[in-house]
């Protein structure tokens, strides 16, 4: 474990070292502050106490900022043959991807911790659900994970960023759009299984303050395989 | 992992492993409901209704299959529902599920049962169709049934399954008397409110005069008297009060004539009958400044076009008292009402009900509305008027009464004909809790309000609106921005720190 907390340390350090951090935080910050503060369907312009137009706004940025972290993770690493390097460590595979994976995912958590002032200020402004958004914020990171796994996954099998970032979209956007769009056209059997498949099928469930263990099944299934995809394409390399 | 070749087979496995998983997990799950109101778990009021089932009672649901998943979710959520009143019921509560488009035979059936079909654009074969689609459900019990002919998604299905079964299973229920000979609304003028009293009691008209007998009835109901009320009918009431009666009164001071644009007071003689009970109504109007609007039509040239303008003499009332009348109430609009104060000694117990905003007025009858007017804070100068009250106590006699005043009388009336509207659910929901309440039945009072998710903001200055909403979106911007400037910072100090010469 000590292992993978080094490669996180690590991680974490070249986000904020270099301007990678500064630049997805801003961009996340002021794309979700903006439309849930100032300007759509805003809080003020619907009125209620709960942080909903946050979470449907965070719904889309965290889409479409976790490939921009991740893209980089392992292509770049495959690009200037730095993996080479840390492959010969004493390290396994496995601690390589959680690690990353994981400094990513303390990246996202930062970012949605700064946004708790929008939590405090609704709070002071009227009766919000508690439940409803603590469980909004766990979805969000649930979701977060699914995508880090997928985008880790596209990292490792390229060493072109570009195409890591939009191999990562392309399989994001099935899980995000595509599989509900599939599923509100289609009856029967393919219809909820297109209907299971779909992102938003499970963070809405989850955000309306409910958890439920079918939930987290299926953002957890789509992290291990997103992780045991990537560990495998970095095994490949060593296999005859 | 030793070769290429077994790379396949892993994933293979794995995915089995996890689609195995997935299908597991939805035969075997659990929930764990954070919300503040429970609203996704079944209430006390709900095991209070099952639990007291004498005879099984059947519940045929009719869903159409083949539907898309977002409608036939609701068949899921209902599915989980009957699920959970089968086991808490221990088994008395069975269900059945019908699909009615399955034949013709079916379909016959669920609309001889009373079911509504909706109909739905479903995609077919590269083509847009139209399909018709039953989500209702028909409760047996004993020789009775009764229809739910469409189910809301949401949290309602809970109290329109628990209320339908409570309808069933209700024995003798309680009479409620609804005063009428005074220019009062006839039953049908509110159907909103009777639907819900029907579930509980059966609702009468009475004509107080000597004739009849007040006692069998255990809620009086006194609702918008437009003529005057003659002394004798007072002096029953305060006999019916001096019994340990119930009397729910709601009336109105003041009389608003938009058309005319003026406002005058009403006397009726309720308000001197109330007045010796320490119950004083002014003849005057509240505004508000949480209120709702009214449409105005302007001419401007050929073209005419109605506006939306703020009217603070509809006050929305969302200050309740945490008392089981107002429980869960979140909004409750009102049209024209009149601030009430309690000048009674401390022998009966007042409490206040509702109250208006923080920002609150009241002017004196008679008014002339101002259209044009510019409302500002200046208006406003008053707050926390009291606009429903109750009191409760040896009011007339030697016996406990309670008594509820609520000083609109239309806001749980419907009207008829032309000017049919239909009201806001918490505006039924006071009504008929506050009936609930003096009947001394507050089963359902629970359930009524459950679910119901409006959660207004409070109303602040645009001032400080302007203020939160940039401090929102820019504290976490500069609270990023000074760290990364910070950490720059601390860099350079160490590589200046390097670079002089007594650095080891």
């Amino acid at each position: 474990m000590s292992k993978t907390w080094t490669i996180v340390r690590r991680e974490l350090q070249s986000f904020f070292d270099s301007l990678t951090a500064y630049i997805m935080l801003v961009a996340f910050l002021g794309f979700s502050g903006f439309f849930t503060w100032i300007s759509g369907n805003d809080i003020f312009f619907v009125g209620q106490a709960s942080l909903q137009s946050f979470f449907s706004i965070a719904y889309w940025t965290l889409f479409l900022f976790i490939p921009a972290l991740t893209m980089r993770q392992l292509a770049e690493e495959n690009k200037t043959g730095t993996l080479e390097m840390l492959l010969t460590k004493p390290i396994s595979d496995w601690q390589i991807v959680f690690g990353k994976f994981l400094s990513t995912l303390i990246l996202i958590v930062i970012a949605l911790f700064l946004t708790f002032p929008y939590y405090f200020t609704v709070w002071s402004l009227g009766p919000i659900d508690h439940g409803a958004v603590i469980l909004g914020y766990v979805g969000l990171i649930l979701m977060s994970s699914a995508y880090i796994s997928i985008g880790l996954f596209a990292s490792s099998v390229t060493n072109n960023q570009i195409v890591a970032f939009l191999l990562a979209l392309i399989i994001g956007i099935f899980f995000h759009v595509i599989f509900g769009v599939l599923s509100s056209s289609l009856t029967g059997a393919a219809g909820s299984v297109f209907d299971y498949l779909s992102m938003s099928t499970h963070f809405s469930a989850i955000s309306r303050g409910v958890i439920d263990s079918r939930d987290i099944i299926y953002f957890l299934s789509i992290v291990v395989m997103g992780l045991m995809g990537s560990e495998a394409s970095l095994a490949k390399r060593n296999l005859n | 992992m030793k070769s290429k070749k077994l790379l396949l087979p892993y994933f293979l496995l794995l995915g089995g492993v996890l689609i195995l998983l997935n299908v597991l997990a939805n035969r075997f799950f659990f929930r764990i409901d954070f919300t503040d109101d429970q609203r996704y778990t079944l209430s006390d009021a709900t095991h209070q209704i099952i639990n007291h089932l004498d005879d099984p009672v059947t519940v045929t649901a009719y869903f159409s299959q083949d539907l898309p998943p977002d409608v036939s979710r609701v068949r899921n959520d209902f599915k989980n529902l009957l699920q959970e009143f089968h086991s808490v019921s221990h088994g008395k509560v069975n269900y059945e599920f019908v699909a009615p488009n399955e034949n013709s035979n079916t379909e016959q059936q669920a609309v001889d049962a009373g079911i509504q079909p909706v109909v739905i654009n479903v995609r077919e074969k590269d083509q847009a169709v139209q399909k018709k689609a039953y989500l209702g459900a028909v409760i047996h019990y004993e020789d009775k049934t009764q229809v739910i002919p469409f189910l809301q998604p949401g949290s309602g299905m809970e109290y329109a399954l628990a209320s339908a079964i409570r309808k069933l299973t209700v024995k003798n229920k309680p009479e409620i008397g609804l005063i009428q000979g005074n220019g009062e609304p006839a039953k049908y003028e509110f159907p909103q409110v009777m639907q819900e009293l029907n579930v509980l009691y059966n609702v009468r008209n009475v004509t107080l005069n000597d004739s009849v007998y007040l006692g069998k009835y255990k809620t009086l109901i006194l609702d918008g008297p437009k003529d005057s009320i003659p002394p004798e009918q007072l002096k029953l009431l305060n006999n019916y009060l001096a019994q340990g009666g119930n009397l729910l009164v709601a009336f109105d001071r003041v009389d608003g004539q938009l058309e005319r644009s003026r406002g005058v007071a009403i006397n009726t003689g309720l308000e001197t009958w109330l007045a010796n009970k320490g119950i004083q109504v002014e003849s005057s109007f509240v505004t508000d400044a949480s209120c709702s609007t009214i449409s105005l039509r302007q001419q401007s040239g050929l073209f005419s076009f109605s506006t939306q303008l703020q009217f603070p003499y509809l006050p929305i009332i969302t200050t309740f008292a945490n008392h089981p009348v107002t429980k869960g109430l979140e909004a409750v609009s009102l049209q024209f009402a009149s601030p009430m104060k309690y000048t009674g000694d401390s022998t009966l117990t007042f409490i206040p009900l509702a109250k208006t905003s923080r920002m609150s007025g009241k002017q004196h009858t008679p008014v002339y509305f101002d259209i044009e007017h510019h409302w500002t804070n200046k208006d406003f100068p008053l707050s926390n008027e009291i606009v429903a009250g109750l009191l409760e106590g040896k009011i007339a006699g030697p016996a406990n009464a309670r008594m509820i005043v609520i000083t609109d009388g239309d806001f749980a009336v419907n009207g008829s004909g032309q000017s049919a509207r239909q009201l806001p659910g918490d505006n039924i929901n006071f009504f008929v809790n506050a009936v609930d309440w003096l009947s001394d039945d507050t089963g359902l009072i629970d359930l009524r309000t459950k679910g119901i998710s409006s959660r207004p903001l409070a109303k602040i200055q645009d001032g400080k609106k302007s203020f939160l909403k940039y401090f929102n979106f820019l504290l976490p911007i500069l609270l990023i921005i000074i760290y990364g400037v910070f950490r720059a910072q601390r860099k350079r100090w160490i590589r200046i720190k390097r670079m002089e010469d007594d650095y080891v």
